[in-house]
């Protein structure tokens, strides 16, 4: 209900090589050009203004270095650990491959199993679990997403809290009992939600996207399936689904915190041992690509929302580093992307418009998502459409793109600053299996990419003519949009002086 | 009385009375030191990582505004990103996105702020961009005039086409009769509708000056190099007087009011809202003390009485909170929300009964001694857990000072809080929570006209 801060962006800017893990709609990437040679300009320009620029130099900067160590406990979970004492805490993140994707017949299975997950194990019902869990001090947290369900822990590192928050925290991700009372409640906590959701024009807008993207495909379905798909789930549906997807060899554990190594191995090796046994569940297969289609949803609502989608890349994909780069400077980084400057910096049309990729396990989707008054809502697509079209004709510039290897460089301290980051970190490339290495093959790729390079995949994966649009929105009459403001002229510097 | 009188006295949190610093790390090194100029400056150590986080806080917000100009501090921190002396509209921006920063700022009804997140060997170059803004804001007209209408975007997404936002909006308008808070912080459309860059100008000559703003600086650096540094960048901005301001204080029993709003919703809800003070206003801090505790009793957690009585023992909602903001300029709101639960039949009637009996109780019933362990074990633990994030201590810290309190605060958080006694939540609940306090809205789906 507290509501106080009003942000000139509310959205914050992912890491540009946000391999923290992504959960399913996040977005990413885009383009445009003839405002190519603008941002260097301005940089240019600063750089003799600021004294500070001057004085730094080009390196890029340091960052902490991560030691990550890497086993298998013997029930055949991976582990993932990132020793940190600075702190006397630690986090444990869980991640299994559960999620919606495996709701096969019964879409939402996925995410009512996790939501069950801390409703009652053996002697303990859910307040005495909370009771547990807070009375430690300790949070305890889940949540269930496209490719991944996740149970994760934070808590005190001290043997007095971690030890009794862990034996919890196994029981609960390991032998939920789940209590029929509870199952009922947590259904009618979803239909209100589902009846939430109609007011959000954009939650609607995102569903139907997924369905048109992804036809008959895992990933088609929200996670939180539907009215009708939740109501005759039974507890014996969700127990299956426990033991076979909460399954050691279904998971990966990462962990970074206040722990040695020896400390770490018995942590694991005590959460692998409560879970269910049993194998990693099959990869969720590759998506058919869609045909283009254009899809209005009716909605009374001030503004529309405007969303633009293609299949994009799996999380292994060779070409992410270069697509990554592509994306920031159409439309990921925030301001200065393309988007961002022409459709709102240069004609005020939105608060705010931002493209991603979003690698999964199977392709995730590219998606360009933004709103905008309605009455202005189709040339608005137009010019999304143009820009998007513009970039993958002609490319990045080179200053483009040196400034977006400069803003990556720059950016990587902050992948790694928090134990928070770090356990993101280690849960994602412990998910997707990619090498320990990963970040820093990231960064190295990254450094060597090159214009024609950006131009080959992005247009390799997208094509402008292909894309799967959905608007959500009233129908009014349209009026054309207000010319762009060319880049202002040199102002002097007669501000007044205080 | 000392804490270690209190202690004796027979506290609620505690069993044993330990020291904070013998349950948790060791406080980080903090300094504080002013410019000559009048700017604040905190600086707080932590070397985990050579990132560092810089932040500006200046003592104005929605709060502030006068009818007819709602919307003029949020405004303004838009146009701040539009270009000052040293660099053009949003050129500030593409540096620091050029060195990897992450960037932006937030308004709320006591403060505007500004932040940088950034690898430590950049700071200068934060610091040279802000002080530059703080001085020569250029404020061009047509940038304005294509701003406004982001603004007027932002309102549209965040609040008219956000059916509970906009209920909560109307609520707040009614739940502070007398002050400024009744103010929302983006303001009216029909303010944002005549809004002039002249009055933006107005304002940022009249609150925008180093003596009513706070530096904060969490990270990698040493208290001295920030000292030059900030003497260097932020030392020749001219200290300037500022208008007079004045707590936001409120009637203290305003009567009942109720509003009905309909909203394009298909679920019922309520809004409570108590008038109660703040840490800023209190004349009695332990009351305050009192009510965070309450707060805490109430939604601490997934084990505190809201979620477990009436979200999973009597079924009455499908959702519900409380919340209380201790940390405000003027007076503040102790606030609880709820969603019946319709499955089950229960009205919004039902929701308010069961509210009721919750702070009833606490007027009569002293807290059981687990429930006051949990709360206690959730704060030490809580303290912990904030300094994995320089942002959020920056922002504690920011807070603290910009509302008129001192960040040393949050080292004797856990001291408040044990020093409550069962005599002193009772106490406050009676004071509280009555009807001549209490603003209620009640959030209905639109009517047919059929």
């Amino acid at each position: 209900m507290s509501q106080r801060n009003e942000s000139r962006f509310a959205r914050t800017r992912a890491c540009s090589f946000a391999l923290a893990v992504t959960f399913g709609l996040l977005g990413a990437a885009s383009a445009m050009a003839e405002t190519a040679a603008e941002a260097p300009k301005a940089i240019d320009k600063a750089a003799s203004t600021l004294e500070s620029l001057k004085e730094l130099d080009s390196k890029a900067p340091a960052r902490r270095s991560l030691n990550i160590q890497s086993w298998n406990t013997a029930e055949g979970a991976r582990v993932l650990f990132v020793e940190a004492h600075e702190l006397p805490m630690f986090d444990m993140r869980l991640l299994f491959a559960a999620g919606s994707s495996q709701d096969g017949a019964t879409p939402g299975i996925a995410l009512v199993t996790n939501a069950m997950l801390n409703e009652g194990v053996k002697g303990k019902n859910v307040s005495a679990i909370a009771e547990g869990f807070e009375g430690l001090g300790a949070d305890f947290g889940n949540g269930s997403y496209r490719d991944m369900a996740i149970a994760s822990l934070r808590s005190l590192s001290a043997a007095d809290k971690r030890e009794p928050a862990l034996k919890l925290f196994a029981e609960v991700v390991g032998k939920p009992t789940f209590p029929a009372d509870s199952l009922a409640r947590i259904k009618n906590q979803l239909l209100a939600s589902f009846e939430y959701q109609k007011q959000n024009p954009g939650k609607l807008a995102g569903d139907e996207l997924f369905k048109r993207l992804y036809g008959d495909h895992p990933y088609a379905h929200p996670s939180m399936g539907t009215a009708k798909s939740i109501a005759p789930l039974t507890l014996a549906q969700l127990k299956a689904f426990h033991a076979k997807a909460y399954a050691a060899g279904n998971a990966v554990i990462a962990l970074a915190g206040d722990l040695t190594r020896a400390e770490a191995e018995a942590v694991a090796a005590q959460v692998s041992a409560a879970l269910p046994k049993g194998p990693a569940l099959a990869q969720t297969l590759a998506p058919t690509a869609p045909k283009p289609s254009e899809t209005h949803i009716e909605f009374p609502s001030k503004q529309t929302h405007l969303m633009l989608a293609e299949l994009g890349i799996t999380r292994g994909d060779p070409d992410y580093a270069a697509l990554s780069l592509g994306n920031s400077i159409v439309g990921g980084g925030g301001f200065g992307s393309r988007l961002m400057t022409e459709v709102r910096e240069k004609r005020g049309l939105t608060y705010g418009v931002s493209s991603g990729f979003t690698p999964m396990q199977a392709q995730g989707p590219f998606m360009i998502s933004l709103q905008t008054r309605a009455e202005l809502s189709e040339n608005t697509l137009k010019l999304v459409k143009d820009i998007t079209r513009d970039f993958l004709a002609n490319g990045p510039t080179q200053k483009e793109l040196d400034d977006a290897k400069r803003e990556l460089a720059g950016s990587f301290p902050l992948a790694t600053a928090s134990n928070a980051a770090i356990v993101g970190q280690l849960g994602a490339v412990g998910f997707y299996n990619l090498p320990l290495t990963y970040l820093e093959d990231f960064m190295t790729q990254s450094q060597s990419v090159t214009v024609e390079q950006i131009k080959t995949v992005m247009n390799k994966h997208l094509d402008a003519d292909k894309l799967v649009i959905v608007t959500a929105g009233p129908t009014v009459p349209q009026k054309p949009l207000p010319p762009p403001t060319d880049k202002p002229a040199e102002q002097p510097l007669g501000v007044p002086e205080h | 009385m000392n804490a270690l009188a209190r202690c004796a006295a027979g506290l609620l949190l505690s069993t044993i009375c330990l020291p904070f610093a013998a349950l948790a790390a060791d406080p980080q090194p903090t300094t504080e030191f002013t410019l000559d100029n009048g700017l604040k400056v905190v600086v707080r150590e932590d070397h985990r990582a050579p990132v560092v986080v810089s932040q500006v806080w200046y003592k104005v917000g929605s709060s502030y505004e006068t009818p007819g100009q709602t919307g003029l501090s949020h405004a303004l921190e838009h146009m701040m990103f539009k270009g000052s002396s040293k660099a053009g509209p949003g050129e500030a921006s593409l540096i620091l996105r050029d060195l990897g920063a992450e960037e932006n700022a937030f308004t709320s009804d006591d403060y505007t702020a500004y932040y940088q997140v950034l690898a430590r060997d950049r700071l200068a170059v934060a610091f040279e961009l802000e002080a530059d803004r703080m001085a020569t804001l250029r404020l061009p007209p047509e940038e304005f005039a294509r701003e406004i209408e982001v603004i007027k975007e932002e309102r549209r997404l965040r609040t008219d086409d956000k059916p509970n936002a906009k209920a909560y909006e109307r609520f707040k308008a009614i739940a502070y009769p007398a002050s400024g808070y009744h103010t929302p912080t983006i303001g009216w459309m029909a303010d944002l509708d005549r809004m002039k860059v002249e009055e933006l100008r107005h304002w940022y000559e009249s609150w925008y000056v180093p003596n009513n703003a706070t530096l904060v600086v969490v990270g990698d650096v040493k208290p001295d190099e920030v000292k030059a540094l900030a003497e260097r960048f932020f030392g020749p901005v001219p200290r300037r007087d500022v208008p007079p301001s004045k707590k936001p204080l409120e009637l203290p029993e305003p009567g009942l009011r109720q509003i009905t709003v309909h909203v394009a919703t298909q679920m019922p809800s309520l809004m409570y809202g108590f008038n109660v003070p703040s840490l800023a206003t209190a004349t009695d801090p332990q009351s305050v003390n009192a009510l965070r505790l309450i707060s805490a009793l109430l939604d601490g957690g997934y084990s505190a009485r809201i979620p477990t009585r009436l979200e999973r023992g009597e079924e009455l909602v499908t959702g519900a909170s409380s919340d209380y903001d201790a940390y405000t300029r003027g007076d503040s709101l102790f606030t609880i929300s709820a969603t019946p639960n319709q499955q089950k039949k229960k009205t919004l009637a039902d929701a308010e009964a069961g509210i009721w009996r919750l702070l009833d109780e606490l007027k009569t019933k002293p807290p059981a001694k687990e429930e006051l362990e949990r709360v206690r074990a959730q704060v030490i633990a809580g303290l912990v857990y904030e300094r994995d994030s320089i942002t959020s201590q920056a922002s504690t810290i920011g807070e603290l000072e910009t509302v008129g309190l001192s960040w040393k605060l949050i080292d004797q958080e856990l001291a408040a809080l044990q020093s409550v006694t069962p005599e002193d939540i009772q106490k406050a609940a009676r004071t509280y929570f009555t009807r001549e306090r209490l603003a209620v809205a009640h959030v209905l789906p639109e009517e047919k006209t059929q």
